[in-house]
């Protein structure tokens, strides 16, 4: 279990980290252009998400690594998650054909894009609930 | 068979033709020294090509391209899921040789909902041309360097890595920018001022 619980925790830090850094080695107007593509955002909201988000995903990527606070760490991991999953979803149904803008500009929407994203919601929220358990435990 | 071998000849020619910089005149617009290169890979029937063409692509033509600012270069990328989109190219391809390809071009994409469901391109475009002119394009419908002309530029969709239609690919200083679906004017705007400032 903590060796799963690590292995996880691990993959996930890796995967934001790598997330953040491919958004804030390119223009962050490429990256809103991305985020306004699923037409879902007012103009104001788009630059204010790709102002922010790619940051927080560097802080949660670096927070999930260390192990600290691990609990509302993998809580608000999963909810991210579980909201671009969503937004995907929605994108996908909707038949517009554009860019996932998940690590930079290039990488098209597709139902690959929907199960790597649904398997990393799913080790979100394992993490989520064993960190959970283990507090119990040990408490 | 022999259209098989005809499409996989197309294809070998076209991938050798491939050059980033290269379009057929009158399907660029612009000064092609203009220190900014859009491609826009583009789908005659797909709604969001439409929605470009209609919403971005007509500002952006006076406030950049016409300033000489913007080389604006249409790229044809027909979708296998769009069973018309090739044919409609073919049409704006050959009226391109009667140098109408601008009104044919709109035309299709003005009257999208209703070639796309009932097929018939002809009636579209010969509404907007000559008698002359529409016997022109009927007869260059199936000619081999048309036909390959379109193919070259699915070639260089395809080493563009372009998956989806409308895409557009920026290009400034060396450095290439894809942009995917329909975007917001105004972002847009901001992302092509942020580069052309650098």
């Amino acid at each position: 279990m903590r060796r799963l619980r690590l292995a996880l925790r691990l993959v996930l830090a890796a995967v934001f980290v790598y997330a953040a850094y491919t958004k804030l080695r390119q223009p962050w107007l490429l990256f809103a252009l991305s985020i306004d593509s699923y037409q879902l955002l007012p103009q104001w909201a788009v630059l204010t998400v790709a102002r922010t988000l790619p940051w927080f995903e560097l802080v949660l990527g670096l927070l999930l690594a260390s192990g600290f606070g691990l609990r509302w760490v993998a809580a608000l991991t999963s909810l991210q998650l579980i909201i671009f999953f969503g937004v995907m979803l929605r994108a996908y149904a909707k038949g517009l054909g554009i860019d996932c803008g998940c690590f930079g500009a290039g990488e098209a929407l597709t139902y690959k894009t929907l199960i790597r994203d649904g398997l990393l919601t799913a080790g979100a929220i394992s993490l989520t609930v064993m960190a959970f358990k283990s507090q119990k435990t040990s408490s | 068979m022999k259209n098989i071998f005809a499409s996989l000849l197309l294809a070998a020619v076209s991938l050798a033709a491939v050059d980033t910089q290269s379009s057929a005149p009158g399907k660029a617009v612009g000064n092609p020294s203009a220190p900014m290169t859009i491609e826009v890979f583009s789908d005659y029937q797909c709604p969001g090509c439409k929605a470009l063409a209609d919403e971005v692509l007509r500002p952006l033509k006076t406030d950049y391209v016409a300033k000489g600012k913007i080389y604006l270069i249409h790229r044809d990328f027909p979708l296998q899921m769009h069973p018309h989109a090739r044919q409609a190219a073919a049409y704006a391809n050959a009226a391109l040789r009667v140098n109408k390809y601008e009104q044919v071009s709109a035309e299709i994409f003005r009257q999208q909902s209703v070639w796309s469901a009932n097929g018939q391109l002809d009636a579209v475009v010969a509404g907007v041309l000559k008698p002359d002119e529409l016997k022109k394009v009927r007869a260059l419908l199936t000619d081999s360097k048309l036909l390959a002309e379109i193919e070259q530029d699915v070639a260089l969709g395809n080493k563009h890595n372009v998956r989806t239609t409308p895409t557009m690919i920026v290009t400034h200083k060396g450095r290439q920018y894809p942009v995917a679906g329909v975007v917001n004017y105004g972002i847009l705007s901001k992302f092509l001022n942020d580069l052309l400032s650098k």
